[in-house]
């Protein structure tokens, strides 16, 4: 099941498909973070800003605004495109998982940070979703590592260097509050 | 006033690889006060022989250098036998529980050690001051709270150990 509270008025499978696009490939996931964080901004500027090629840029801004994840805020050339920020909260058999903001964020760093990357590789984005929350109480100091990765099941070590690698995420997009 | 240098784990994970200026910067600030970092045996065990560690490019902890080159070194053992050891790593066992809202029993001797080692240095005379350098903010408070209560007012600091506090690290932090 998913819901999506922003209200968007685009068909939510549509959405979610591209939602799950987004978490699947971290550069479509980058685009999108760089526009939440910094839109309005212009294909050029996506282009200089994050070094990818102008084609992929175009096809992927496309994408995301078909999906109604970014709009068009100004139609003029050169066109600009906002973000909005997108909650979607999955629920199968019990469990429940928000994909919020932060989640994109996260799968965005993955080309830049090795150490998200391989976490990924070795737990999948459901890990990394339940690092970022555990990352999230590390930066506030209601846990420290070793408790992370007991309850994560993972090494001390790697406990760590996850929680350290995601906490610009967490500074930047305020997790769990 | 002697002052020990206690480093946890999540400094030499915050160091990153061998080339990182931050690494350096520590190695460079702590050999020029000529002072030493010592690392309870827990967080020496876990820094070495992670394998899964070794996919990271983070788990390339270059703090083997460290140790051989002397300004790393591990800790005696906890001295459990030490009413004042084992007494203070049961209060910090309630106090990490509580800051972080877990039941005691999960809470395990790994995370108190550095709280017990604090406290055994102190106990032994080994130092007249420790200095916690830690990204284990509940563990760093227990400390702060609690060796006070054993009489060790004024001797106790914890210092968060931020990508910050590691660009800015010099020598007089450890004079």
């Amino acid at each position: 099941m998913a819901k999506s509270p922003t209200g968007s008025s685009h068909p939510p499978i549509r959405h979610l498909q591209t939602v799950v696009d987004v978490l699947e490939t971290p550069a479509l996931a980058r685009i999108y973070a760089h526009i939440l964080d910094d839109g309005p901004v212009t294909v050029a500027d996506l282009v200089e800003d994050l070094g990818v090629p102008q084609g992929t840029a175009y096809d992927y801004v496309e994408k995301l605004e078909t999906a109604g994840l970014v709009e068009k805020v100004r139609d003029q050339r050169p066109c600009e495109y906002a973000a909005e920020p997108v909650t979607l909260t999955l629920t199968t058999d019990g469990n429940s998982r928000t994909i919020a903001p932060a989640l994109i964020a996260a799968v965005a760093r993955r080309e830049d940070d090795g150490d998200i990357d391989t976490f990924v590789d070795r737990h999948g984005l459901d890990g990394l979703a339940q690092a970022l929350d555990y990352a999230a109480e590390y930066v506030e100091g209601s846990v420290n590592a070793r408790i992370a990765a007991r309850e994560l099941d993972v090494s001390p070590l790697e406990a760590e260097i996850v929680l350290q690698a995601l906490e610009p995420v967490v500074e930047t997009y305020a997790v769990g509050e | 006033m002697t002052t020990a240098y206690v480093a946890d784990t999540g400094v030499f994970v915050r160091c990153g690889g061998p080339d990182n200026d931050k690494f350096q910067r520590l190695r460079g600030a702590v050999c020029r006060a000529g002072v030493t970092l010592s690392v309870p045996r827990r967080v020496y065990e876990e820094l070495g022989g992670d394998s899964i560690a070794d996919e990271y490019p983070s788990g390339d902890i270059p703090c083997s250098t460290g140790f051989e080159e002397g300004w790393i070194v591990v800790a005696a053992e906890l001295d459990y036998a030490n009413p004042l050891v084992s007494t203070v790593m049961d209060d910090a066992r309630r106090v990490i529980a509580n800051e972080t809202g877990r039941e005691e029993d999960g809470i395990e001797k790994a995370d108190t050690a550095l709280v017990g080692l604090a406290a055994q240095l102190l106990d032994g005379g080994d130092a007249e001051g420790v200095d916690l350098l830690t990204t284990d903010r509940p563990a760093g408070r227990a400390a702060e709270r609690l060796l006070p209560e054993h009489g060790f007012e004024g001797q106790i600091e914890y210092r968060y150990v931020s990508e910050s506090y590691l660009e800015s690290v010099t020598a007089a932090d450890f004079l």
